[in-house]
Order: C-alpha cells, then sequence, then structure tokens
C-alpha cells in the first residue's frame, strides 16, 4: 500500500487536499441542500477527472480503466444524492 | 526432476478431498467472488465494473421505489423527529444570548398564529411565507388579536431535533436577522406533523413580534421558560386594531419556491401525538446509502490486503483511492447529511 502511494505521490497528494477541501464544504454547507446536491456533482466530476488524468500519466489508460472510475464517480453521486433527495 | 507419482497422488488427494466435501466446493465458489483474480489479474467478481454499474442501478431503483410510494401509499414514508417547543425556545434564546440580545418571551397568541400557519400550509399544499391565495405571515398574526409594532417568520420542515433547527436558521442570514433581532420581544412556535406531497413529515413555524401594548409584557416574567405563565399573559391582552397600521415587518427570503403544486394527503397531526407509524425514509435512505458503501468499501479493502499478500498486479484504477473516495461518502452521511429546508 506503501508503495503505491510512493508511486503516485502527486496524484494522491492532490486528492488529498481535494478531500479535505471538499469535506470542510460540506460542514459548511450542511443545513443547504441544493448546494450538497452541486457539491456531490463536482465531488465525484472531480474524481473522474482526476483518474482518468493519473491513468493517462501512467500510461495505463484502457477503456475498462475508464469505465471503472466513471462508475465508481456515479456510484460516489448516487450514495449522496440518494440521501439528499428525501 | 520433477516427481510425476508424487503430483498424481496430490492430485488424487485434492479430488477425494472435493468428493467428500461438496459443500467446500461451494464455500469456495462464493468466496471466489470476493476475492480478486490472479490469473486475470483483475478484481474480485463483486468488484467488477459490471458489478459497480449493478449497485449504481440498485440505488435508482430504491430511490425511484421512495419516490412512487408516497405516492401509491401516502403517509407509509415520512420523517421521524424529536422537535418540540421549549427546545425550539430555549435554543433560540441561547443564541441571542450569545449574540448579546435580550431573550424572548413566549407568547400564545404567536404560537396560535404559527399553528394555524402551520394547518394553512397543509390544507392548501405550499410551504412559503405567502399562501397562494395571497394570504400572508402578518394575516395569521392579526388574525390571533396581536397588534404588533415588529413580526417576523422563519419556517423550517423535515428537520430531526430542534436544535439542527435552530442552527439552520441561524446558517442562513435572513433567518438569522429574525432569529437575534434586537426588535423583538415575543415569540411563538408551531410543530406540526402532517402528509404533505405523500410524505409524513414536521413543519416547524416560528413567529416573531414586538407588541404594541405595553401591558402585554407588564404581565410577563422576565424571559423564563414559563408557558404557563405567558399563557395567561396573552389571554389579558386587549384585542388589537391593526388597520391603516405602518407596521415594519421583517420577513426572511424565500430560498424555495412557494411549492404549490405539492398535494396534502391528510389533515395536520398536532405535535405530540403518536402518529409515527410509518417508515422513517432519512433514515432509510441513508442505511442503504452506508450498507452499499460499506460492502464495497469492505471489498476493495479484501482487494487490497488479498492482493499484496499474494502479489498479486492487476491491470485496474487505483484501489486505495477508490476505498479513500468512498470512505469520505460515508463520513459525510453518517456525520453530516440530514439537511432540512428553511424559507
Amino acid at each position: 500500500m506503501m508503495e503505491n502511494i510512493k508511486e503516485n505521490r502527486v496524484e494522491y497528494f492532490i486528492l488529498f487536499v481535494a478531500i479535505t477541501v471538499f469535506m470542510f464544504f460540506i460542514y459548511t454547507f450542511r443545513f443547504n441542500r441544493q448546494m450538497l446536491i452541486l457539491l456531490s456533482g463536482i465531488g465525484s466530476s472531480f474524481y473522474i477527472i482526476w483518474g482518468i488524468i493519473h491513468q493517462w500519466l501512467r500510461g495505463k489508460m484502457s477503456r475498462s480503466v475508464i469505465y471503472e472510475y466513471v462508475l465508481f464517480g456515479i456510484l460516489v453521486f448516487l450514495l449522496f444524492f440518494t440521501v439528499l433527495s428525501f | 526432476m520433477f516427481d510425476y507419482s508424487k503430483q498424481k497422488d496430490e492430485n488424487q488427494n485434492i479430488s477425494k478431498y472435493w468428493r467428500k466435501n461438496p459443500k467446500s466446493i461451494e464455500k469456495y465458489q462464493f468466496v471466489h467472488h470476493f476475492l480478486p483474480k490472479p490469473d486475470k489479474r483483475k478484481r474480485a467478481d463483486f468488484l467488477e465494473n459490471k458489478a459497480i454499474l449493478i449497485y449504481c442501478v440498485f440505488i435508482l431503483v430504491i430511490t425511484a421505489v421512495f419516490r412512487i410510494i408516497p405516492k401509491v401509499a401516502p403517509g407509509v414514508l415520512g420523517y421521524a423527529s424529536d422537535i418540540n417547543i421549549t427546545d425550539l425556545l430555549k435554543y433560540t434564546n441561547k443564541k441571542r444570548g450569545e449574540n448579546g440580545v435580550s431573550n424572548l418571551r413566549l407568547n400564545d397568541k404567536l404560537s396560535a398564529a404559527a399553528q394555524k400557519k402551520a394547518k394553512d400550509m397543509f390544507e392548501d399544499g405550499y410551504w412559503a411565507h405567502v399562501a397562494p391565495d395571497g394570504t400572508e405571515p402578518w394575516d395569521f398574526i392579526v388574525g390571533e388579536d396581536y397588534e404588533y409594532i415588529y413580526a417576523g417568520e422563519n419556517l423550517a420542515k423535515n428537520f430531526s431535533t430542534s436544535k439542527e433547527v435552530v442552527e439552520a436558521w441561524f446558517k442562513s442570514p435572513s433567518h438569522k436577522s429574525n432569529l437575534i433581532g434586537a426588535n423583538y420581544e415575543e415569540v411563538g412556535f408551531a410543530v406540526v406533523n402532517g402528509v404533505m406531497n405523500g410524505y409524513e413529515t414536521t413543519l416547524v413555524v416560528q413567529m416573531f413580534g414586538k407588541p404594541r401594548q405595553p401591558s402585554m409584557l407588564a404581565s410577563v416574567d422576565d424571559g423564563a421558560v414559563n408557558i404557563g405563565k405567558n399563557t395567561v399573559s396573552a389571554s389579558e391582552a386587549e384585542p388589537a386594531n391593526t388597520e391603516g397600521d405602518s407596521n415594519v415587518r421583517s420577513e426572511t427570503s424565500v430560498s424555495e419556491e412557494p411549492s404549490g403544486t405539492e398535494s396534502v394527503e391528510s389533515e395536520p397531526i398536532p405535535s405530540g401525538s403518536s402518529a409515527n407509524k410509518f417508515i422513517d425514509v432519512t433514515l432509510a435512505t441513508k442505511t442503504i446509502s452506508l450498507v452499499v458503501g460499506g460492502f464495497v468499501v469492505s471489498l476493495l479493502l479484501i482487494d487490497i490486503l488479498y492482493s499484496r499478500k499474494k502479489g498479486i498486479r492487476k491491470f485496474t484504477g487505483l484501489t486505495l483511492a477508490h476505498m479513500a473516495i468512498l470512505l469520505v461518502v460515508i463520513i459525510s452521511i453518517w456525520l453530516v447529511f440530514r439537511p432540512g429546508l428553511v424559507v
């Protein structure tokens, strides 16, 4: 696991910063449902783009991996959206 | 030199074992779905793209079902809440105290006006400061013979606790200006359960006022939370005549469109009655999201540990990143998410 982190140090750092900022905004706007849905969309889109760029930089891009990041991004959004839509 | 006879014996022993333990084969096949595939250099079956797609579809179907149920069986789904007037007043005055503003006294007439406003919203199927027929909050206050110099209204729905309601109002600038408004001296609350848009829900109405008649203040204790005393004082107030008054009205901004299309399925139920025989839609969706998210995170963790142990290198995306982002979702949903709505 540590090897994986060391190999992708920059990408993981960017992801860590993004997650921290995301969590801050989630907490700040915790009473604003529309904003939370918007944040969920932005967060999941960022993750898809982050994943695809990472794979592209590492030369490990394939259709299957792109689908993988897209599906995980959609899953993240839907998990938020289901709770926020009621 | 390779010993074929020894290899043959081993294979025979394995075959014997499987023949004697058919259930072990089933167990192996079942566990196999949870473990990464060294030969294909892929994740477990339950983490394949198809499986993730199935989880997404499952969540979408659940969301759709929870949307359809209220139309087919109104009142089955709802929002469970533990909101009461004593706590609302306590947290309101706490916020005012923290901001150097005097405490509000509970006024029975303002509470009655708030109760009628809540009932009107359920009956006419709207959730806004101004009713579809143009009735304004002040009409309810005046209707209770409360003659005021200043008046204001805050609304909330779908919250679970009194503290969350007051916190949400405090977070919104327009509601905050009412909440800690120095012009107000009295407040009234209504916490009403009913079915709106097919969902059992709790509406909270908070009405602020500064009475025109000083006599209304004279008989009230100094800001203590004493509902009985304030009820008496309110009943002693003289009938008000507000015709032609140039009253200053403090009104919160409407952040959600007046929901005139919402359908009301039943009469409002007074707060405190035991009408909570419904499925809490918030708890249900939260649980489903946490279970699905937790299941996928568990599989990803198994994938990381098993791959590390067996030295499996896979042609996939970053498992650790998937796990991190899903953990963020789980933590957010677990700790933060329960947003009601305020206008």
